[in-house]
Order: C-alpha cells, then structure tokens, then sequence
C-alpha cells in the first residue's frame, strides 16, 4: 500500500485539479440519475392515483424535471469520461518520465539485474497498469464512498429506518463484500502479475535469440517455457475471473434483497400521516438507481492488490540505491591528470577484476592499455565514467571522481564503450547525440575522422540510412564506427577509447589512425586495444 | 490443429476472431443461455414488484399479504447472482483457453519466422505483441461477444412482454432501438480507424522506452540522458492526444446510445403516465413498463460500452493476424536423412535480400568442399553475415539453390539438419539464467563434468572455477557479469556440447587480446577436424590456417581462392 501511495503521489503531484474535477462530475453523474428514477417513479404513481382517485394532477413539473435531469445525466456521463480520461493520461504521462528519471543513475550497473524484457515491461505494461489506478481505483472509491454516504442520507429524509436499511444495503454490497473477496483475489492477483512478467522477460528473450534457439534445438524447448508459464497464468485469471463472478453475483443478489427490505419497511411506514403511495414507489426506485452508483465500487477495491504489486515492482526500481550516489562534495577537477591509486573492483560479489590497480595518465598524453580480456580493461572506462563504484582512489585533475558531478564527468569525458548502443533512427541522428547543434560540416569531418565517409556515401538514404532496432541493420564494425564519430563530435577534454577500430580492416584502420593522431592532439586519452596499428596512437602502451 | 480460414491469404481480423470463438463456442453459448435465464429473472423480479407496489398504494391490501411477494423478490434477487457468476465463469474460461492456443501457435511461428529474417518486425515489437496484444483479444471474447448476442435477444423478450400490456410503449422502445445499432455502426468506424493508428503507437512507445534504457549507459556519457527524459514525456503526451482523440469519438457513441435510452425511457413513462391518468392502464402494468424500459435498453447501452473492447480486439488481431499468416520460410521439410559425414557445400546463383538495399547477396556462386576450414572475409555490410545463414538454411535463398553433397539443401529433415549445425553469432544469445542453463540449452542431459571439459576446451574453465558461485553464476541481461571475450568463449563451449558438423563462426576472435585469440583459434583448430568450419573475419590471425577463402564485395563474389593465394587476395 505505501508503494502504491508512493506512486499515486508521483502521478498525481501535477494534476490535482483534473483529479478533483473527475471525481466531482462522477458525483453529479450519479445524483442526477438516481434523482431522475426517483422522480420517474413518484410521476407514475402519482398519475395512477389520480386516474384512480381522478383528482387533478399538476405533471408538467414533474415532466419537465424527468427531462432536465435526462439530459444532464447524459451530457454529465460524457463529460465525466472525458475528464476522468483526460487525468488518467496525464498522470500516466508523468509517472512515465518520472520512472526514467529514476533509471538514469542507475544505469548501467544497477539495472543489470533485471533482463530487457522484464525492465521494458515495467516501464510499460506495469506504467500503462497504473493508468487504472485513477481511473478504475481512485475515482471510483471516491464517487462510490459519496453515494453511501449521501444516498442514504436523502432516503431519510422520507423514512429514517429506509435510510439505514439503504445504508446497510449499499454498505455491504460496495465494501464488506469487496473486502472480503479481495482477500480472496490478493494471491491470484500478485501471482498473474509476475508470471505476467516472467512472461514477457522469457518472450523478449526467446526471441530475441530465435536464431540461436532453433540451431540450438532448443526452440521447442523454450516454447514450451512459454507455454507452462501461460497455463500459469491462465490458472491465476481464471481464479480471477471466479472472485470477479462472485463479486458481481453478491452485488447483484444484495440490490435485490435491499429492494425487498424497502418494501417491507415501506410497507410498514405506508399511511397518510407517513410516507404516501407514490413516495414508496419513488423510494424503490431511487435505492435500485443507487446501487448503480456503488457497483464500480466492488472491482475497484478488488483490483487494489494487483495495482499494490505492479506499483511495488515500480517503486522497487524507483527507490533502487544508486551504484554511483552524487556526493555532497561537488569536486571540481583542475586540469585533466588522471590518477588511480590502489583501485580495487568487482561485479557484484564476484571474483575482483582490478586489486590494487595504480596508474597515472598526465594531462594531454595518450596511454593504452593492452592484455588479455576479463583483466578489467573495459572496467577501467565504466569507473571513469562514474557507472560504477570502486575502491581505492581515482582523480582527475586532483578531484576524487566520486566526488565530482556525473554531469561535469560527462562533458569532461567522452567515450567510446566496447559496446556501443546505437539507437533506432538514423546514422544522423546517432551521430548528432553527441553534439545536437553540430552542422553538417563538422558531422562530415567527424564521419571522414571514423573512416565512415565512403561507406555513408554509398548509401542511397546516406546519413539518414536507419541503423536498425540496436543497430541490427548494421555490422558491428559500422556500429563501433558510428560510435566513434559521435564520439569526436562530442569533443571532450579526456577521450577514452575501449577497441575503436574493432571490425576495421587494415586499411581502413591506418587511415582512421592516422586521422585521430592529429583529431585528439592535445587530448588526455585512454584507449584500449590489442591491435598493433591501433596501439600507435598512444605515447605509453602498458599491458595488464 | 486444422486452420482452413488460414490459407486464404486476405482475413479480416474480425472473421478471424470469430473464427477463434467458435473454437469455444460451447462455453459461450452456455454463457448466453445464462444470460437470457438472467433475462427471465429480472422481468419477473419486476413484475412481483409492481404487483406489491399496485397491491400497497392502489388496492391498500395489507402489509402482511404481500409478504410472499417480498420473499419472492429477494428469493429472484438470489438466483439473479448465481447467473451472473456462472456466466462470468463461463466467458473466463472460453476467452483463457483461446488466448492459450493462440500465443503458443504465434510464437512457435514467430521462432520460425524471425530466424529466417522474414518476421518484418524486431523482437521487442514482436514479443509485445505476443504479450500484450494476445490479452487484448480476450475482451472482445469475454464483453463484446456475449453482449452483442444478448443485446439481440433481450430487448426481445421485454417487448414481448410489455406490447401486449401497452402497445404504444412497445412501438415506442421498437422504434428507438434501431438507431442505436445504426449509431453504434458509424461512430464505430471511424473509432476503429483511430484505434488501430493509436496500437501502433503504443507499441513503438514500447520499443522507444526499452531502446532509451538500453542505451542509457551511450546517453550518459553524453549527458543526453536528461534529454531524453524530456523526450520521454513527449512521446506519453503524444500517446494521451491520440489516445484522447480516440475516446472522445468512441464516447460519442455511448453519448448517443445513452440519449436515445434516455429519451425513449421518457416517452414511455410519458405514455405510460396519460394511460395511467386516464384509467385505462393499471399501475401494476403501468410500473411493470416503467421497470422494464430501462432493462430494455441495458443490453445495447453495455453493447455500446463493450465497442471499444471490439475495437481493441479487432486492432489486436490486425497485429496478430499478418503474423500467422505469413508465409514460413521452408513450408515443407524433406525427407532425406542429412550427411552423417562433414558437409560439403555449393550456392548456385544464390540472391537474397532483407527487402532492403543493403545486406544482402546477389547471385553468389561458392563451392565448399566437406571438411574443410573456410573464411569468408569483406567489408562490413558486404553479406558475409546474410552469405552465412543461407548457407545453414536458416534464410531461403529468394532466388539460386543451396547445394549439400550435391542435394538441395530443402530435401533433407529439417529438424535432423539442424542436430548438425552450429552458429556463434556476432552477439551470442545468453538467457538471464545461470551459466549452467545457459549451456545446457545445448545439450540438456550434460553433467557438470562434460560443461567443465567443454569450458576447458574454450580456456574457459579457469575462469568460471575463480566465480565464487562457479556455474551457477547467473547471466544478466545480455549476458552481462562476463566480458565480451568470454562471452564469445562461452558460445563457444556451448556449441562444442553438442558436437555439430558444420560451424559457423561470426567474427569469433573480435575484441580478444592477441594471446586470447590464438587460444582460441587453437580451440578452433582443434574443433576443425572433421568437421566443415566456416569463419567470418577480419582477423589475418584467423586466416592463418583456412583451406579457403571466400571474398565479398558490396553483397557479390570478389574472389575465391584456396590457401596459397591468401596474399593476394589479403593485398
């Protein structure tokens, strides 16, 4: 509950107003149709006592009011969806960016424990889920706990005993009823919806590796994975499904027992210094509208528990602790001389990559590091990008580089990963994210730099070629390549450089060399490769 | 399972999804014949309520006389609920098993489709739609269905009912409910038009938001990450606008639906009133009418609320339909048994592209004798990649013939030619699951002694010994916890497991350290004998010791030499 409250707070902090203004059209919605059955039915038994009795009448007030309230009631419903819509998508709105906000220092390394498929759902299904916390949660609590209480409250006015009985009726059927069966529904529902998530993640992985799976032979198996997993979740809906039965059967039943109360107490009541014939009639109808108003009620108590646990898996990734917190220092770097001194590292609990690793790179040299993989080269960028935590100290230009800003670290580096992320759009746009406002003149140097030229040239879309969902549309050379330009079109002080000409062939790679010896003059660099040609750019090449 | 509505090649999504619930027709039907019987109980409900409101205020008959009348009601009131919850079961029950037959069809076809590069959509798209696409269909089985029988039937039984009693209210309710069919018909089209373009946005907002996360780590390096951020509100605020375009129009309808129920409420109890007035209707039949026009129109105003859970049904199944209708790549599998011995293999005037420009070959003609170490080398982008999987079938070729042995590759039992296969990808495919499950993809029945030695042969052993949980180490996220070196390396002990025929290698030694590669291109070696191995590379340690070499340029055939030429052609 404190996660789902946590998240009502994050969506709803901007969009009060729209809240409040769906919940109060609900509550007209709802008066003016339970007022015009009322009416409706005191017109009609009034009309037949005097056909009977043939005293004179006066219906064309209550005429009037029967369609005055009919075409508020149906304009009102409209303007209520409308509205109430209008707020869910805000809100939704909100809580999306508000999640991704939350993701960005975690990335990369406190997001690793969750796979792609199970991350994406949470930031969409599990999102798009909480668009029915308004919308058929809260609004519905609000406008159903109204009518309880202010129904009744009218019906006294005629009979005190009717308006307890209606109360009692309205009670039991908008909230004993649903708590109880939301005992009933609060496994199944936290049960469907993480098999619902393990069913994406397995979905997205199965096929994202089909390929592999079918030469694998392990394709039949993984359907299969898929399959059981479904029966999974097709046993929680259809106990759902069951609880929902019950529901809509126990609130069924009570409208109709409360109809048969009434007319007992009604009954009782019915004289001419108490309530006349058409009074009774009108109160029938008035109790049987009424229900209408609180059976909404019933599913949005029930669906509570599933919301609770979508928003615990949000909140979970929301209020994840930082691998890399901001400190509170806010260093400022002097020059760009980098120092680790006794850096030790590891995944996790895993095994340490770095044990007292030391190393000094002078402002403006260039140092490469070479050595077989898995001794923590491609480690050494992720710490000097701030991704992940460490031990021992690393400085540049004297600040401790956990105490410097991540967004002075980001203009103050740039680099190119060992795996890149191209995103799917174009060349262009994927080159233009490490200067937005760069012109075409400095992209087509950046492009000729990276050794892209010709082959950017060949294309018959060129710069505006897409790259492909994770640049699957391109090799992975092409890829480290398009990362490279962004790179130089960053333009930082400090380059880091994890295998950048991987994929090249010979020549392509003594000419991208040559380029970047004169682009990143001047510049502090740290490259990592076991490639001759490459290892030329650097002034030191040390192996570890 | 039979599908004869699937060999037609145009299906409307609608036919389709009625195809579906016809599969479970019994369910539904029962849950229809509930709700008729619920039909029943609520016109007698009403008429035991208007004869104790006629007996109270026009007969004053006493209060203890009409008390069967009051047990009645609440007795009606009781077996009032009992439908609803057996109908509610039934709809459950017939919508759970439809959507079961369908993600299983539609994935086991979509690991068919996508491997043949033939799917036209990325598997993020693709497993929304398994996912979330699937569930939408259920509401168009569970709400629209069911509703849109009884909303024929129910109005009936009232009319029936209440034009004998009065026969202008029944011309009244006769005459109003046809427009809201024809309304609802309109409206609806012009909704579902919408509806359609706002599922497609929701699923590339999908795939925007798992690409964004993906490339946090590029985004941050930049400090672009807050940028996007701002992005990501946009594209939700775009979603909302659509979205609301849509509902506003869908709406309508109920706005309209819920007028004519509204007005033609009003005329009846205005007919109903003067007759009352007049004395020639009782009020016993007079309420009795009252009661039942709302009831009469209930069916079509909850047919009207449950056309948008048509319409997403219909745009589900607009997503899902293509899909299953796609042609699969190798319709037939052959008879023949596959080589036992190392393959060889021959492309004739092999063309295949992606349906793009780029990537694809064009009109290769290569022989590679059985048993032999093969490389094929080219620029990026030169089908090196493409060349590869049409050579293990896992791509038909659009035009030209895959030879094995001097057989086309199609006669042969697909399944058995795969047992004899083996691809390490660019960027092999780790689930997030243990080291252990990972490899044991490959050969379920391994014991951790045969995974050492396959991880020994892939100098991995050493280092999956110092992880302190050893091969129950979990992989996250594309793999993530090993490097890249060792990722490939662990593909590559994978594929050993299962001991194949024919390899194929893609890029295996890029990013590997000089002493890394040579162990493992020595694994390799190894791994060469007896078997036909192919190698794409860049690496000129790679080559070093292929039998042959094939060269591509720009999707063609450059050169293609045994290994004594290897200088020239390198040049």
């Amino acid at each position: 509950m404190k996660d789902l409250a946590t998240l009502f707070q994050a969506m709803a902090s901007r969009q009060w107003s729209w809240l409040v203004a769906g919940i109060v059209a609900g509550i007209l919605v709802i008066a003016a149709n339970v007022t015009l059955m009322a009416v409706s039915g005191w017109f009609i038994a009034s009309m037949a006592v005097a056909g009977v009795t043939k005293v004179a009448f006066n219906y064309a007030v209550p005429a009037a009011a029967i369609r005055g309230l009919a075409l508020i009631r149906t304009l009102g419903r409209y303007a209520e969806r409308l509205v109430t819509h209008e707020a869910a998508f805000r809100m939704l709105a909100d809580l999306r960016s508000w999640m991704f906000e939350r993701l960005i220092p975690l990335a990369p390394a406190g997001l690793e424990g969750y796979a792609g498929g199970d991350l994406s759902g949470r930031l969409r299904a599990d999102v798009d889920n909480m668009e029915s916390l308004y919308l058929r949660i809260v609004a519905p609590i609000a406008t159903g706990f109204a009518v309880i209480l202010l129904a009744p409250c009218a019906l006294a006015l005629f009979s005190p005993a009717a308006g307890l009985a209606l109360f009692a009726a309205l009670f039991a059927a908008g909230v004993v009823l649903p708590l109880a069966t939301r005992k009933m529904a609060a496994a199944p529902g936290e049960r469907s919806v993480q098999l619902a998530g393990e069913l994406r993640t397995v979905v997205t992985e199965g096929l994202q590796g089909a390929e592999e799976l079918l030469l694998l032979g392990a394709s039949a198996e993984q359907a299969h994975r898929v399959e059981l997993l479904y029966a999974g979740i097709v046993k929680e809906q259809r106990r759902l499904g069951s609880i929902n039965g019950i529901v809509i059967a126990t609130v069924t039943a009570t409208g109709g027992i409360a109809l048969a109360a009434l007319l007992a107490i009604g009954a009782t009541e019915l004289s001419p210094s108490g309530i006349t014939g058409p009074e009774l009639v009108m109160m029938l109808l008035y109790a049987a509208a009424s229900f209408e108003g609180v059976a909404p009620l019933a599913a949005a108590l029930q669906a509570v528990p599933a919301s609770a646990a979508t928003a615990g898996r949000l909140n979970e990734l929301a209020t994840a602790p930082h691998p890399v917190p901001e400190s509170a220092a806010n260093c400022v770097p002097e020059g760009h001389e980098i120092v680790f001194r006794d850096v030790c590292f590891s995944y996790g609990a895993g095994a340490e990559v770095l044990n007292n690793f030391s190393l000094t790179i002078r402002d403006g040299s260039r140092v490469a590091l070479t050595g077989r993989s898995g001794r923590g080269k491609s480690s050494i960028v992720e710490l000097l990008l701030r991704f992940r935590p460490y031990r021992g100290s690393i400085t540049i230009g004297g600040a401790e580089l956990r105490d410097i800003d991540s967004r002075a670290v980001a203009s103050l580096i740039t680099a190119v990963p060992q795996r890149p992320h191209l995103f799917n759009s174009s060349i262009r746009d994927n080159i233009l994210l490490g200067a937005p406002d760069a012109d075409s003149n400095r992209i087509r140097e950046a492009l000729g730099d990276s050794g892209l030229a010709g082959w950017v040239d060949g294309l018959p879309d060129g710069l505006d070629t897409a790259v492909g969902v994770a640049g699957s549309a391109v090799s992975g050379g092409e890829a480290k390549r398009i990362a490279l330009a962004r790179s130089l079109l960053h333009d930082s002080p400090i380059f880091l450089l994890d295998e950048p000409t991987e994929g090249l062939d010979g020549e392509t790679e003594r000419m991208v060399v040559e380029r970047l010896q004169r682009r990143l003059a001047g510049k502090t660099v740290l490259l990592i490769s076991h490639r001759p040609a490459c290892l030329a750019l650097a002034e030191r090449v040390i192996r570890i | 399972m039979t599908e004869p509505i699937l060999e037609h090649q145009e299906v409307e999504p609608e036919a389709w999804l009625r195809h579906q619930a016809r599969l479970v027709r019994r369910s539904l039907a029962i849950a229809i014949i509930i709700g008729v019987v619920g039909g029943l109980l609520i016109i007698a409900q009403a008429r035991a309520l208007a004869t104790a409101c006629h007996a109270l205020v026009i007969t004053t008959t006493h209060r203890q006389n009409i008390l069967p009348l009051i047990v009645t009601i609440a007795l009606l009131a009781l077996l009032r609920g009992a439908c609803a919850y057996l109908a509610e079961k039934q709809v459950v029950r017939a919508a759970t098993e439809v959507k079961q037959q369908i993600i299983s069809r539609l994935y086991r076809r979509l690991q068919l489709l996508l491997p043949a590069g033939v799917a036209g959509e990325d598997a993020g798209t693709l497993a929304e739609i398994v996912t979330s696409g699937v569930e939408g269909v259920e509401s168009y089985l569970t709400r629209f269905l069911p509703h849109l029988v009884l909303a024929a039937l129910l109005p009936l039984l009232i009319l029936i009912v209440i034009v004998p009693l009065e026969w202008r209210a029944g011309l009244v309710l006769l005459f109003s409910a046809p427009f809201i069919p024809l309304l609802m018909v309109l409206i609806g089209k012009g909704a579902q038009r919408l509806n359609q373009q706002q599922w497609g946005e929701l699923t590339r907002m999908a795939g925007h938001l798992l690409d964004l996360v993906q490339g946090l780590p590029d985004l941050k390096i930049f400090g672009a990450a807050r940028r996007e951020a701002a992005m990501v509100a946009e594209v939700s605020d775009q979603y909302r606008r659509s979205t609301m375009a849509v509902l506003r129009v869908a709406f309508l309808s109920a706005l309209m639906l819920e007028f004519f129920a509204t007005v033609g409420t009003a005329l009846v109890a205005v007919i109903t009133g003067f007759m009352l007035l007049s004395g020639k209707l009782a009020l016993i039949d007079g309420l009795f009418i009252l009661l039942l026009a709302p009831e009469f129109y209930l069916p079509l105003r909850t047919l009207g609320l449950s056309w948008h859970s048509r319409m997403n049904g219909t745009a589900a199944a607009a997503r899902i339909v293509p899909l299953l209708l796609r042609p699969l790549p190798q319709q037939e599998s052959g008879v023949l048994p596959p080589p036992n011995t190392p393959p060889g293999l021959c492309l004739e005037n092999v063309t295949f592209r992606y349906g793009g420009e780029r990537g694809g070959i064009r009109d290769i003609s290569v022989k590679i004798p059985g048993a032999s170490l093969t490389a094929i080398v080219g620029e990026s982008g030169s089908g090196k990649s493409t060349l590869a999987r049409v050579l293990l079938g896992l791509s038909a070729p659009e035009q030209g013939r895959v030879l094995v042995d001097g057989l086309d590759l199609n006669s042969f039992e697909q399944r058995r030619w795969r047992e004899r296969l083996a691809w390490v990808a660019q960027r092999p495919f780790f689930s997030a699951a243990s080291i252990r499950d990972n490899l044991l993809t490959a050969a379920s029945a391994a014991s951790d002694d045969e995974l050492m030695t396959a991880l020994d042969a892939a100098a991995l052993a050493d280092v999956v010994r110092r992880l302190p949980q050893g091969l129950d180490t979990m992989l996250g996220d594309r793999g993530a916890g090993l490097s890249g070196g060792e990722l490939r390396r662990l593909a590559l002990a994978r594929l050993m497991l299962r001991n194949p025929l024919l390899v194929v290698l893609d890029e295996p030694t890029a990013g590997l350290d000089l002493e890394n590669e040579r162990l493992l291109l020595d694994t390799i070696e190894r791994l060469a004998v007896g078997r036909t191995m192919i190698i794409i590379s860049h690496s000129e340690e790679a080559l070093r010791s292929c039998d042959h070499l094939v060269r591509l340029a720009d999707g063609r055939l450059a050169a293609m030499t045994a290994q004594t030429g290897m200088a020239e052609v390198m040049a």
